[in-house]
């Protein structure tokens, strides 16, 4: 595996970007939310790419980590646990949640474990909305002490936390064995790659990486007016699509594609309110399609193009 | 009657054809032989539109078949009975059969052509009713066979039919073709891993080694010539002898 | 013994539009081995078609029918050409399959979203003078949009097998299904053949639509909920076997109904996924057995 420099270098100038700027200047709220909201979609796409874009498990029902490290985080948090805690057994919680789903649907076969990751996911959501129907918030003491640093800076170390160590999973030998896996999954168990480990462990971190993501996400939040809405579909299809339009199975890859999806969503939410996803399914479609590698794969190839050799972080071909 | 020029054929980055030019005569019955891998399935499968060829092209009565997709050689009239026979394993030996008609041309006279079929290879009416999966290997290589003539092509590629048969079984095939060939003047082309069987049927035949040709004649002379069983078995004459 | 019956004869109902509803999942995945996630986004806007003509002027749903197949067929043929085909120049297939439900999970956001614009959020449900009444027969009720549904359920399944094992077309389906190769060295344009299949397929969806509108309600969000649905029938009679797709529904439709008797009518989809884990971990490849044959 290559380590290349200059991505490396491209993201700790933007991680110093975050950083400082807040510190320099008065961002306003509005726009810290959106930085925070950010860093949970950079969290949640890099977990997802995880499990889907470096170890070949297309998990449709991803939404249940997120929302199971939300509502536990919210939970513990009221009931005065201190919030790093919180967070922290919200995203082991996530990662329990996998494990049990983990033993029965990790022995199917793609298409199959991706049917059973949605229907997990809607029972989920079905069961919450069920025991929490009506809203749920935080003790209005909570609201008095509300400071955005300290969010915006536990979110961004979390999403630096999630990037370093998805980059020192893939760069070990179990990331070998998780790229093998999703190359060839036959061909892998007869080299003797225990392929059912390899899969399960991929989901656990990846699992409780989401949690962690739902519990920056609670941190931020007050007031759930149906806690199941964390449960839906779209936190499963929003991460998705910064993963495969950003360059799935590389490390840059979700965060640029959490960038743009973020950035594209300010812009349109604007104009066309929840519309604006449609134009993110209309965009999912050609990427699929003709443009596998997304935007990573532009940038290589404009590179290319303008001459020097710019590779992600780890790379399909081998 | 069809006429290849420069054809080369890729699988994927891996070169398979290289160069090839070959011409198939009206009426004739030519074989390609070569050993594993020569190059000789390839050749079919481009004829037949399986194979896109890049560089060179084919000519079938003056029609360019390197563009055309398979399903409109068929409509051409040239049929494949390809490698491994690949029937319809849960579709009954009269569907297999009626789907070989599926060609605009040949759908027409359809049931008419299924007598036929069953004239030629009377099991194969006995079994009408049976799934093509549940066929033993000779069975299965006349439903192929007769499956490719519903086409009523003009030109019929059979690839690699002798494998995993009885010498009876092969022997009564190659009577059939060689009947067929006669009365409906059907032109041939016939891949074949027994030399001695495709010398035994054929008039001409090329000789085919990693992807080039490398002797082309009539039969008689293929079999006297050296050249033969160096090609095919790598062996130089003298040693065999 | 009445609520016996009743339970039975409700599960027999239900089973059959569940039935009906995986018919056009069960194809796709049978012919092209796609997974279309959007499955149940179809059945959705085919239910659509069907309140805005029946709001709009007045047509009975069970008259729309036709109408909603030709619109959801072409649409199907749309979604092939655009977004399926391209795929089929890819490698392998568990490729294919993976994309597949990448993409189809992408149009689940486009079609939901147009359709909320179109119709806005609003549960929406067909209520015509049929709505909620039943009929008793041999001294059990049935309600008459059930009885519709099952109705309309046979008929389908009965033209779609129909169409698959005796019209030549249907051998080209099948033909293409078992060996696409050979299919097209038999003058079978497999193209067209997966084109048409397509565009049937999402008509089938279409056509469970309208029935699921007038017998309960749609959404434009509720389409999940049948898919998973479909998901479990297409598990329950084993994958590429069309013809099991019926019983299986009724089996799923029966088995349900059993369970909400047992544990009452708010677990109801509970049950199902229940039903589904259990099949998940002991039978995954479904509880009829297809001949699979071999040759060579």
């Amino acid at each position: 595996m290559k380590i290349d420099l200059r991505s490396i270098l491209v993201l700790a100038v933007i991680g110093a970007c975050f950083i400082v700027l807040p510190l320099a200047i008065d961002l306003g709220s509005s726009t810290m939310n959106i930085l925070i909201l950010l860093f949970v979609y950079i969290i949640l796409s890099q977990s997802w790419n995880l499990l889907g874009g470096f170890t070949g498990q297309i998990n449709l029902g991803f939404a249940a980590f997120f929302g199971c490290g939300v509502l536990l985080t919210h939970l513990l948090w009221k009931s005065g646990v201190p919030i790093y805690l919180a967070i922290a057994v919200g995203g082991l919680s996530a990662a329990l949640l996998a494990g049990v789903i983990g033993l029965p649907t990790l022995h199917l076969r793609g298409a199959y474990f991706a049917i059973g990751t949605i229907a997990l996911a809607e029972a989920l959501r079905i069961l919450v909305g069920n025991v929490f129907p009506s809203s749920l918030s935080l003790p209005g003491t909570y609201a008095s002490n509300f400071n955005v640093f300290p969010r915006y800076y536990l979110g961004f170390g979390i999403a630096v936390l999630t990037m370093i160590s998805v980059y020192l999973l893939v760069k070990s030998k179990f990331g070998l064995a998780m790229v093998c896996v999703r190359d060839d999954e036959e061909a892998s168990q007869v080299t003797g790659i225990n392929t059912f480990k390899t899969k399960f462990i991929a989901l656990l971190v990846s699992a409780f990486l989401a949690g962690l993501a739902g519990g920056v996400y609670s941190f931020n939040r007050f007031y759930f007016h149906h806690i199941s809405a964390v449960f839906e579909p779209i936190w499963t299809f929003e991460p998705l699509m910064a993963v495969v339009i950003g360059g799935s199975g590389t490390l840059i890859g979700p965060v640029m594609g959490s960038i743009f999806l973020v950035v594209l969503s300010e812009i349109f939410a604007e104009i066309l309110g929840e519309a604006h996803l449609i134009i993110f399914g209309v965009l999912l479609i050609p990427v699929v399609l003709y443009s596998p590698s997304g935007l990573v794969g532009w940038i290589d190839w404009l590179k290319k193009v303008i001459g020097g050799v710019g590779k992600p972080l780890v790379s399909e071909e081998r | 009657m069809l006429e290849a020029s420069n054809v080369s054929a890729f699988y994927g980055d891996l070169q398979a054809l290289w160069n090839i030019s070959l011409t198939i005569h009206e009426g004739e019955i030519v074989t390609f032989i070569g050993s594993n891998g020569a190059g000789k399935s390839t050749i079919m499968r481009t004829i037949a539109g399986l194979i896109k060829p890049k560089g060179g092209n084919i000519l079938f009565e003056g029609i360019r078949l390197d563009r055309l997709s398979a399903h409109k050689i068929v409509d051409l009239g040239i049929s494949m009975v390809p490698e491994g026979r690949r029937l319809f394993p849960e579709m009954t030996v009269l569907e297999n059969l009626e789907v070989g008609a599926s060609a605009k041309a040949a759908s027409r006279l359809r049931y008419s052509h299924i007598h036929w079929i069953y004239e030629l290879f009377p099991i194969l009416k006995e079994r009408s009713k049976q799934v093509a999966g549940t066929l033993s290997g000779g069975e299965q290589q006349m439903l192929a066979i007769g499956r490719a003539l519903m086409a009523q092509p003009k030109l019929l590629l059979i690839d690699e039919m002798s494998l995993g048969l009885s010498p009876i079984v092969v022997e009564h095939i190659l009577q059939v073709i060689q009947d067929v060939s006669r009365t409906k003047k059907l032109t041939i082309a016939l891949v074949e891993q027994d030399v001695g069987i495709a010398l035994s049927v054929a008039n001409r035949g090329y000789i085919i080694e990693h992807g080039r040709i490398v002797m082309e004649g009539d039969t008689k002379s293929l079999q006297v010539d050296g050249r033969l069983m160096e090609a095919y078995l790598g062996v130089l004459k003298e040693e065999a002898e | 013994m009445g609520i016996f019956t009743q339970t039975i004869a409700y599960g027999i109902l239900v089973g059959a539009m569940y039935g009906l509803i995986t018919l056009g999942l069960g194809l796709l995945m049978g012919v092209m081995k796609f997974l279309n996630v959007a499955h149940g986004t179809f059945i959705v806007l085919g239910g659509y078609i069907s309140y805005w003509v029946f709001t709009r002027y007045g047509v009975n749903p069970y008259l729309s029918i036709p109408l909603v197949i030709v619109v959801m067929f072409i649409i199907g043929l749309v979604v092939y050409k655009v977004t399926l085909s391209p795929l089929l120049k890819l490698p392998s297939i568990g490729n294919r399959l993976n994309s597949s439900m990448l993409i189809t999970f992408g149009i689940i956001y486009v079609v939901d979203n147009l359709m909320t614009i179109l119709w806005k959020p609003d549960v929406r449900s067909i209520v015509a003078p049929f709505t909620g009444r039943s009929i008793e027969l041999f001294g059990t009720k049935f309600s008459v949009t059930g009885l519709c549904g099952f109705g309309v359920a046979i008929v389908v399944a009965v033209a779609l097998y129909f169409v698959l094992g005796r019209t030549q077309f249907g051998k080209h389906v099948r033909a293409a299904t078992q060996d696409a190769e050979a299919a097209s060295l038999c003058g079978i344009n497999v193209h067209r053949t997966y084109l048409i299949s397509s565009g049937i397929a999402i008509a089938l969806a279409g056509v469970a639509g309208v029935i699921i509108v007038s017998s309960y309600s749609i959404s434009p969000n509720s389409g999940l909920r049948w898919l998973l649905v479909a998901f479990v029938v297409m598990i329950l009679a084993g994958e590429g076997n069309i013809h099991a797709i019926v019983p299986a529904g009724l089996i799923l439709g029966l088995l349900e109904a059993g369970g909400v008797l047992i544990v009452g009518a708010p677990y109801r989809q509970v049950v199902a996924l229940v039903i589904f884990i259990v099949i998940l971990i002991f039978r995954p490849q479904g509880l009829f057995r297809k001949r699979r044959l071999t040759y060579g």
